[in-house]
């Protein structure tokens, strides 16, 4: 078992930056009208004490993914945990496949049907799930020496139009925690971390590595909100659909041969993206081939990429995304908090009884 | 070396030809040279409330560039666009489309619809510039289709700031328009532009947009406080004196704000470095310093009497009121609380030279 903590640590930074960068500072913006530092400061507590909480209680289990652990336990458990995973990862492919594919239509591809733009993002990302984790991992480490210079130059970049009055009034109320808009931003924190439980019996990683590329990504979160504020003030960018990408499109460097730097932007993330349903494919088929040994990993796979592609093309417009997002709100809670509590509730008993469990 | 396996690489292979058609990344392509890029795009409406398009199209004629003005009428500004393109022989790409002319009339009646539709649609980058043309839009390029001196970009180059900007110029992209309609505190300056005598255009001064109308005007150096206010920079800028001309080489400005009752009372000092460039007669730097003092502390004020009457408030002066008015009292801030400010501004000259002479 070798120690990928690198892997583990950039896989874990670029998929969260393809989630952060679209949807979440709409959410975010449309759910307070000031202080927006607030909703984003609690998003990332929350992220912070589960991922610890998950990983602590996945430290007691070492060498076993969570599929073992919970089937291990009972199949009472197995139902009950595994089963909202898997159709939890099933949505993820369903909702970010059907949505991506839809904000590339918006932002460049126009003329583009979008049957093409999800078979080319669900084909290539099911050709790296089928190569296994290895591959996942090795293409992330390429994806991200190729990409995240790329990102943070315009991160950094995008500070160009911002005018720091706009950060104020800073006071901040709690009316954003019950609000639609903030629950469905939870997506950007809760998509990623489930990996860590996954990749166990293939390689370690080292529990501190995860925790500093959490902390990396806290300016990408705090800021996707705040350019957009900063640059337009709230009350404009919450008439956008995609206020950083907006914000972006604002950037105007005249030595740069480019003349929009949103489409290397987009592009980057959209490689980030098709990583990311690599890896959640590939979980989702952990899951399957564990209950149905018979069948080869790799028929699984096309199986379910072929039902991902055909049920996006019942769900017609926007409007329906993204009431699908919402009805998966619910069950996405049920993930961030029953997974890592259970974990470690499981790895706390083990260990009191002090014995050894065999699969 | 193992025998190729058909059945084992047919998913994979599957995989691989379905991207290769997809990856080429075409949909509908056009080639370039079926493509027609215009560079101007000026917008002014007539009767019955249509939109009539103008479109400046560089064209490139035996190694050189010339420059086409097509035109047409529809109901929306995509529609007339449309109508262009249909009598074209290639498709009009509104991709690099750099500066939006809208006529006066148009501008005083509103534009919030054609900002939004811009920002909507993105065809047009949200960076392009926007201008007001004081003149019939007809006229205007008529004029300028005869005009000789007349190459692909020379529009651009009249605002590129590496080219033929100066500091009497407002630099308005779409996406600050945009700003200004929702925006609770920030309004915005276009500039005014004429066909000229001698020279292609002519800067007549700078129209105020509030909530996407024009609604005031100000003049070429008003618009010089206005950049300074927004940090635009006024660097190469002349004063003429009454004895002397000075070239300002930098600006500074600190606030200091005050809320009381309501009424919001607003203390500014604005350092300014010069160059001191010719003079007449008889003069001290003092003079110099006090004079320019004296035109730029009345100019100021002037212009802010007139903005406030206006309800226009392009300098952001909301913007350093942000934390001491409450966000829902905020949005009267054009209403109720910009009209009875009160400023006082103070401007501190620095004589940074006098050239190569000394003056007494």
């Amino acid at each position: 078992m070798a120690d990928k903590s690198l892997h583990v640590m950039l896989m874990y930074v670029i998929s969260h930056l393809g989630l952060i960068f679209f949807m979440y500072p709409g959410n975010v913006i449309s759910s307070t009208e000031q202080g927006h530092w607030l909703p984003v400061l609690v998003g990332v507590v929350i992220h912070f004490i589960f991922i610890t909480i998950y990983m602590k209680g996945l430290s007691y289990f070492p060498k076993k993914d969570i599929i073992r652990i919970y089937a291990g336990i009972g199949k009472g458990t197995a139902i009950f945990f595994i089963a909202p995973v898997f159709l939890y990862f099933s949505m993820i492919l369903l909702i970010t496949l059907r949505a991506y594919a839809e904000i590339i239509t918006i932002v460049f591809l126009s003329n583009t049907p979008l049957w093409a733009i999800m078979l080319l993002l669900i084909s290539i990302s099911t050709y790296i799930a089928a190569k296994g984790v290895e591959t996942i991992f090795r293409t992330g480490l390429l994806l991200s020496l190729l990409f995240l210079p790329i990102i943070i130059f315009i991160f950094f970049t995008s500070f160009q139009n911002v005018d720091w009055r706009y950060m104020v009034p800073l006071d901040a109320d709690l009316g954003f925690i019950i609000k639609r808009t903030y629950l469905e931003s939870f997506f950007a924190f809760s998509g990623g971390f489930l990996f860590l439980g996954f990749v166990q019996p293939y390689f370690s990683y080292d529990r501190k590595y995860v925790l500093w590329a959490a902390a990396f990504l806290i300016p990408f979160f705090l800021f996707s909100v705040y350019i957009p504020v900063l640059t337009f003030g709230q009350a404009t960018s919450a008439t956008t659909f995609l206020p950083y990408v907006v914000a972006v499109d604002a950037i105007n460097i005249n030595w740069l041969m480019f003349d929009r730097v949103t489409m290397f932007f987009l592009l980057s993330l959209i490689s980030f993206i098709m990583l990311y349903l690599a890896l959640v494919s590939w979980k989702a088929i952990r899951i399957l081939s564990h209950y149905l040994p018979s069948i080869k990993p790799v028929k699984l796979l096309l199986a379910l990429s072929a039902a991902v592609y055909i049920s996006c093309f019942f769900i017609p417009d926007w409007k329906d995304v993204e009431k699908l997002f919402w009805w998966n709100t619910f069950l996405r809670f049920y993930i961030l908090i029953a997974v890592p509590f259970s974990i470690f509730f499981f790895g706390r008993r083990m260990k009191r009884k002090g014995k050894d469990e065999t699969i | 070396m193992k025998p190729f396996n058909v059945k084992s690489k047919a998913p994979i292979t599957v995989c691989l030809l379905l991207a290769v058609m997809t990856l080429t990344g075409c949909w509908d392509i056009r080639d370039i040279n079926h493509r027609t890029l215009p560079v101007v795009l000026g917008i002014s409406t007539v009767e019955d409330d249509q939109y009539k398009v103008f479109l400046k199209i560089p064209e490139p004629v035996e190694g050189s560039l010339e420059v086409k003005i097509v035109s047409g009428t529809g109901e929306t500004i995509s529609h007339a666009v449309d109508v262009i393109s249909r009598n074209m022989e290639t498709s009009v790409d509104l991709l690099h489309v750099k500066v939006i002319m809208i006529e006066r009339k148009t501008a005083e009646k509103g534009m919030k619809d054609i900002i939004a539709g811009f920002m909507r649609s993105r065809e047009v980058s949200p960076k392009a510039l926007v201008t007001i043309c004081d003149q019939n839009l007809d006229e205007f390029f008529s004029i300028l289709s005869e005009s000789k001196d007349l190459r692909g970009t020379n529009m651009f180059d009249y605002f590129e700031k590496n080219a033929g900007w100066n500091p009497e110029i407002a630099l308005t992209r779409i996406w600050e328009v945009y700003r200004s309609i929702h925006s609770y505190t920030r309004d915005v300056a276009i500039p005014l532009i004429v066909t000229g005598e001698t020279t292609t255009y002519e800067q007549v001064g700078s129209a105020v947009i509030k909530n996407g109308k024009m609604v005031e005007q100000i003049s070429n150096d008003e618009t010089l406080l206005f950049n300074a206010f927004n940090n635009e920079g006024t660097h190469g800028q002349i004063e003429v004196l009454n004895h002397a001309s000075v070239m300002i080489i930098g600006n500074s400005m600190d606030h200091q704000t005050d809320l009381t009752d309501k009424q919001p009372i607003l203390q500014s000092r604005i350092n300014l470095k010069v160059v001191v460039l010719e003079t007449r007669g008889k003069t001290s730097s003092d003079m110099i310093k006090k004079e320019l003092s004296h035109l730029l502390t009345d100019r100021f004020s002037s212009m802010l009497a007139k903005l406030q009457e206006s309800e226009a408030d392009i300098l952001g002066l909301g913007q350093l009121y942000r934390t001491k008015i409450d966000r829902k009292e905020l949005k009267n801030w054009r209403s109720i609380y910009y009209p009875n400010l009160k400023s006082d501004i103070q401007f501190h000259i620095d004589v940074q030279n006098e050239g190569y002479l000394r003056t007494t």
